[in-house]
């Protein structure tokens, strides 16, 4: 019963996975590839982050390496006639990070902490740096495009075949994860995040562990990149760039990095919303910072963490007294969001190039300028009191609200405590 | 060396640049004893035990376990050569539970030290060897609960019990009774006496109604030199040692 209820929310998961997309147009189609590809660069990524306590600030590396690999090997099909079947295209990015892994995972376990963080910044700034002046390998500032040969039938041309594929593979790798976390090796993993000291004194080599676990996270990368070239047909340096390997990071610790599925979650949140975003706001990557800051101030499990804690204490949470805290904080954070948004936009607006141009136009005059489908003054009474109210109404019932949900779940802990002590 | 010593120092130094810590230490645990180490603050008791373990290598000496060397190896092939330690500020697995704690040494002496291929749950010699020992330590009952929510009491006792999951032949103790109340001294006490039988042991202490009742040998350090070596009676008789440290205790 308790392995059916885990099963269900994972089966209804595949169910969309499997049977939304053909109804949908062919740029939600790629924006759902893409969700998956982040996905699991990031749950491979949060195996040496959540699990093995390692925050590496270049996984970019393995995820650039993985695509350039499988470009490598595309091209080597397309021009050579290599016989190669097309599906399988990823296990070069496979194979391209379990290499690079393996090499630079020996020097970067070789020191812990912000020194760990710092070497693999600077293995993919590297990699970064070198890319565009290797034309041989990485196609110079270009980079390398090919083609995907149709194979075994299918011709995978169409984005939605694409999609299919990179399902399968997203499914098998994140199944192998969560399976790696099932072998006594994935549990020391999770003893040398806690404790690598203690690691070394009961017989285990912490450096040669933390390596494997380093490659397999990067193996697993590698596979992300290369399902992001297969899909994309071309590649360049800017995959190595520390935006890729900083957004990795930012997925993670948005979805909940002690949580097996949580990285996905943030993976596929954040691909979705910069998706359906980009095209509406230019402000979408500050409103994706402003997110993390709020996630990472208060609900720092982030939000993995916040659905198991409701799910571990289920039972115990007084549902009754909690859902009009509850519904009233969903609220008053739509009209805070809203307020914030409008003024973004606004201010988004008011200091662009192209209303400096209007200006110009009207004598550097203050003209109404458009948003949101309809014009606004921008000094006008009308423009900036409803926002402002907004934020101000949105935040005032938030704090309140806040505090009777933070001792509605003092009384929950309380609970769980005594239960605790009941038990021992 | 004699025959039946299974750990042996010799003229072990060791400095951290000018400051000397530990200055030509000669000592021989037999098997199967109980041998304590003693000495005030700052001897060196706790550099001791770093060095036998492998924290660090010794300045100059050497550390014979079972006749082979063992000074400068790093701790985990000392410990895979049997000897295990714990450690004076609790050294466990907070956020795993109690049975992963043990789990995790028990794996260790299985060999399963890069083992991805299979679950863990299929293992079922370390999985019964685990059970027991959380039962040798009292823990059942605390079984599935995180390392970190139990009491100090219980962390020393798995800590303990980590310490034996390896199976070590010998076992180094770093003041597993500090900072306890009498009833879990007592605990504790019971506990290292049941868990060593057949075992050698070395242990670093304060409370010497613990070690004079505990132990079989005990050797005093003071000021980073050994000042002697004996059995308890001998060690309370020894006009130096009364002089140099139990002199504010005994007396």
């Amino acid at each position: 019963m308790a392995l059916l209820w885990r099963l269900l929310p994972l089966a209804l998961l595949m169910a969309v996975l499997i049977g939304l997309p053909p109804l949908l147009g062919a740029g939600l189609q790629n924006a759902m590839t893409n969700m998956l590809i982040a996905a699991l660069f990031a749950v491979a990524f949060n195996l040496l982050m959540g699990q093995g306590g390692m925050l590496s600030f270049g996984h970019a590396a393995f995820y650039g390496v993985g695509a350039f690999a499988v470009m490598h090997l595309m091209t080597a099909i397309d021009r050579g006639g290599l016989s190669f079947p097309t599906p399988l295209l990823p296990l070069a990015g496979a194979a391209a990070g379990l290499i690079v892994g393996l090499i630079t995972g020996w020097f970067a376990t070789l020191r812990s902490g912000v020194y760990f963080a710092l070497v693999t910044l600077a293995l993919a700034e590297m990699l970064h740096s070198l890319a565009p002046h290797w034309e041989g390998l990485f196609g110079g500032e270009a980079g390398i495009s090919s083609m995907r040969m149709p194979w075994g039938g299918f011709l995978f041309g169409r984005v939605i075949e694409i999609y299919y594929l990179t399902l399968i593979w997203v499914t098998l790798c994140i199944g192998l994860l969560y399976a790696f976390t099932r072998t006594p090796f994935g549990r020391l993993t999770l003893a040398l995040r806690d404790n690598e000291e203690r690691v070394r004194f009961l017989g285990y080599d912490a450096h040669a562990t933390k390596m494997i676990v380093f490659a397999v996270s990067a193996t697993f990368a590698g596979v992300a990149g290369g399902l992001l070239a297969v899909s994309n047909e071309q590649t360049n340096y800017e995959l190595f760039s520390t935006h890729v390997s900083a957004q990795v990071v930012l997925h993670t610790f948005v979805g909940g990095s002690t949580v097996f599925f949580g990285p996905a979650i943030g993976a596929a949140i954040f691909t979705l919303f910069a998706y359906l975003v980009s095209d509406v706001s230019r402000s979408w990557l500050l409103y994706q910072g402003v997110i993390f800051v709020l996630v990472m101030l208060y609900a720092p499990l982030g939000i993995g963490g916040v659905v198991m804690l409701h799910l571990r204490h289920w039972a115990r949470i007084p549902w009754r007294r909690m859902a009009a805290p509850y519904a009233g904080a969903t609220a008053a954070t739509l009209l805070v969001g809203a307020g914030a948004v409008m003024v973004v936009e606004f201010l988004e607006v008011l200091f662009s190039p192209h209303y400096f141009a209007l200006r110009r136009r009207a004598d550097m005059g203050w003209p109404e300028f458009h948003r949101f489908g309809t014009s606004w003054e921008p000094f006008g009474l009308a423009t900036w009191v409803p926002p402002v109210l907004l934020l101000i109404l949105g935040l005032l019932v938030l704090l309140r609200l806040r505090r009777r949900i933070v001792a509605l779940w003092e009384e929950v802990h309380e609970q769980a405590a005594a239960e605790g002590r009941g038990e021992a | 060396m004699s025959a039946d010593a299974v750990l042996e120092l010799r003229g072990i130094a060791k400095s951290f640049g000018p400051a000397r810590i530990l200055e030509g230490i000669d000592l021989s645990v037999r098997r199967g004893e109980r041998h304590a180490v003693i000495g005030p603050n700052g001897a060196g008791k706790s550099t001791l035990f770093n060095l036998i373990s492998g924290l660090f290598p010794p300045t100059a000496g050497s550390i014979l376990l079972n006749g082979r060397e063992i000074a400068g190896r790093p701790p985990h092939r000392i410990n895979r050569m049997g000897l295990a330690r714990s450690f004076q500020i609790t050294n466990i697995y907070h956020r795993l539970s109690v049975f992963e704690n043990l789990r995790i040494g028990v794996m260790a002496r299985h060999g399963l030290r890069f083992s991805m291929f299979r679950p863990v749950s299929g293992l079922r010699a370390v999985n019964a060897e685990s059970e027991a020992l959380l039962q040798r330590i009292r823990l059942e009952r605390r079984r599935d609960q995180p390392a970190g929510d139990l009491t100090y009491s219980e962390q020393r006792a798995l800590e303990i019990g980590m310490t034996l999951a390896t199976g070590p032949e010998v076992i180094l103790l770093d003041e597993p009774t500090a900072g306890m109340s009498q009833d879990e001294t007592h605990y504790v006490i019971e506990l290292i006496r049941e868990v060593t039988e057949g075992k050698t042991l070395l242990v670093v202490e304060h409370d010497m109604s613990v070690v004079f009742s505990l132990c079989d040998r005990i050797s005093v350090l003071v000021y980073g030199e050994l000042l002697a070596t004996g059995t308890p009676d001998e060690i309370r008789a020894n006009r130096a040692v009364q002089e140099a440290y139990l002199g504010e205790e005994v007396a």
